[in-house]
């Protein structure tokens, strides 16, 4: 990330967020983010810290009770999802992330929903992200294997050409190679120029690769850092990463 | 042999050998006239015909289920309206006078702008409250009452036929017949399941209706607006409702609570078929309507509804997800 990009504007600008799925009861509890153009940012934290819940608040899938939400400087807080994916925010979930009765091209057709004519151009442009969707595209998303979802469900995520893109937890349940293949994914993604959001549990993974991240306790802000320094920094070490990652 | 096959296949040996041993017992010459064969060809296109109008309503019904999980109680109220709407345009002394045609145009309109007003004027706020869908259940109880008697109201309890093809003579299908007026609403019917499957298939609204029944919050993530999904769902269906009601007040009779009569088949064909799938509802419903008119063979009309929901049983024993449904994963 150049200091250009540092200075601009930030894409993404969440500030003081309360939220939770039960009414009275607040995951969050007042968590702050900011994700600047170009970059990529990691959120770690134990479970249940909230990471999941930050990204759903954020993108309008989870109503946002207090804080504000702002992307480029416009606010959208509790604005809905699509009308997000209009202003260039894609989103891949953790869980059932494709849609299983439909084939791989009606999934990435469902990508470019708002901007059908530009399904040619953005499919042969995500097949060379995913070289895999282009044999597939009649196959039906539900019989593809769990790495393979994952990599339909970026793919669909980038049809609209995203300036972010919110990923929650992209290498939960995948194997040690599909994990490194996700992670790859992410950084080609984020070479290209868009800026990436990203919740995970594998914490030391995550840092490796983020410009800087975010550790999540208890719905609020625990630490902040460069993913190096948050590497390197004995609390995180202590009591997110393991002391395992002192010897690596 | 499993369990359930074996009653499967005791219910179709004691089936078969029904009218015989009844004839026999009561010491009766097998009645002549058409024989046998004749009799099920006959009851076989009656069912089809059955079917596909039990089709027609039912395909609404179970997209309203698949994107909203909501079980439309008030569904067989669309029907009745839509057929009470096309009469009143057609037949009724203070009506217009219109031929059937374009006042059957105008009542599947008339469907599709009442489905999209109780999605926009009641579903939607009751939605965005966060209102349960047992809670949503009740309502549609009560919308049914409502609407049931205020077509009482406006309709009164006299059964009624259309302007037009009313008495026709029928044509000879082999060793069955069928007039000209059923054989145009099968198959008009059976065009506009096609076309429904054409939709929901090849355009772009429909592979967002199929989206949105798959996973509501993966369709508003990846863009679609959900919420104008769900009412174009409900015109939909209520457009549709509609027309099942004049195609089934054409071939039977127009009354107050046509639909409602209808509303226990239409559920039958639903989750027969598979709870949420279009094609689903299609498959079911053609299955009762076949079964309904197949056992009036053997067994008094009246109880024609009844076999229909008892091979819904039986079906439901052998396969719980219904012909087209999907098993899922619990646990």
């Amino acid at each position: 990330m150049s200091a250009d990009e540092q200075e601009q504007e930030p894409v993404l600008a969440a500030d003081d967020i309360v939220a939770g799925y039960v009414p009275g009861v607040d995951v969050l509890r007042g968590c702050s983010i900011e994700v600047r153009p170009g970059e990529v940012v990691g959120v770690i934290g134990p479970n249940g810290a909230g990471k999941s819940t930050l990204v759903k608040a954020v993108f309008g899938l989870l109503r946002v009770r207090g804080g504000t939400v702002h992307l480029r400087g416009e606010e959208v807080t509790n604005r809905p999802a699509h009308e997000l994916v209009r202003r260039g925010v894609g989103y891949v979930p953790q869980l059932q992330n494709v849609f299983p009765a439909l084939t791989v091209e009606e999934n990435l057709r469902m990508g470019v929903y708002l901007r059908p004519k530009a399904y040619a151009r953005r499919a042969t442009a995500v097949e060379e992200l995913f070289p895999l969707l282009a044999d597939r595209r009649g196959q039906k998303a539900g019989a593809m294997s769990g790495g393979e979802r994952q990599m339909l469900a970026m793919a669909r995520a980038l049809m609209m050409e995203p300036q972010l893109l919110l990923l929650d937890e992209p290498s939960a349940g995948l194997s040690p190679l599909h994990q490194d293949h996700v992670f790859d994914r992410c950084r080609m993604i984020n070479s290209a120029g868009v800026a990436v959001l990203m919740v995970e549990q594998n914490a030391r993974r995550c840092l490796q690769i983020c410009d800087r991240g975010y550790v999540l306790d208890q719905g609020r802000n625990a630490h902040t850092g460069t993913g190096t320094a948050l590497l390197h920094d004995e609390k995180v070490i202590e009591l997110y990463l393991g002391t395992l990652a002192r010897v690596r | 042999m499993r369990p359930q096959r074996k009653f499967v296949l005791a219910l179709a040996l004691v089936l078969v050998s029904v009218p015989a041993l009844s004839a026999r017992a009561q010491g009766e010459a097998v009645p002549r006239g058409p024989t046998f064969g004749a009799r099920a060809l006959q009851a076989l296109i009656d069912g089809i015909q059955f079917g596909v109008i039990i089709a027609i309503t039912s395909v609404g019904l179970s997209l309203i289920f698949g994107t909203i999980h909501l079980i439309n109680f008030a569904h067989g109220e669309f029907v009745t309206i839509g057929a009470t709407f096309a009469f009143y345009l057609n037949a009724a002394a203070a009506g217009p006078g219109w031929h059937l045609i374009p006042a059957a145009v105008a009542a599947v309109a008339f469907g599709a702008l009442l489905g999209g007003a109780v999605e926009r004027g009641l579903w939607r706020p009751l939605r965005a409250r966060g209102t349960g869908l047992i809670n949503m259940f009740i309502v549609t109880i009560g919308l049914s009452l409502l609407l049931r008697h205020l077509v009482l109201v406006l309709y009164g309890t006299r059964p009624a036929s259309f302007a037009q093809y009313d008495i026709q003579s029928t044509i000879g299908l082999g060793p069955a017949s069928i007039t000209p007026r059923d054989l145009t609403v099968t198959l008009l019917a059976v065009l506009v399941l096609l076309g429904i499957a054409m939709l929901l298939q090849k355009t772009r609204i429909g592979t967002a209706v199929r989206a949105v029944s798959a996973n509501r919050d993966l369709a508003e993530a990846t863009g679609i607006d959900v919420q104008r999904v769900v009412l174009f769902v409900w015109m939909l269906g209520g457009g549709l409702a509609a027309l099942g009601g004049v195609f089934f007040g054409l071939v039977e009779i127009v009354t107050w609570d046509m639909g409602f009569k209808l509303l226990l088949l239409m559920f039958a064909g639903v989750i027969l078929g598979g709870l949420g799938s279009a094609y689903g509802a299609m498959a079911g419903s053609l299955v009762i309507g076949v079964v309904a008119q197949m056992s009036t063979l053997w067994f008094p009309v009246d109880l024609q509804y009844a076999w229909a929901l008892l091979v819904l049983i039986v079906v439901l024993l052998v396969r719980p997800q219904g012909i087209l449904g999907q098993a899922e994963r619990v646990g």
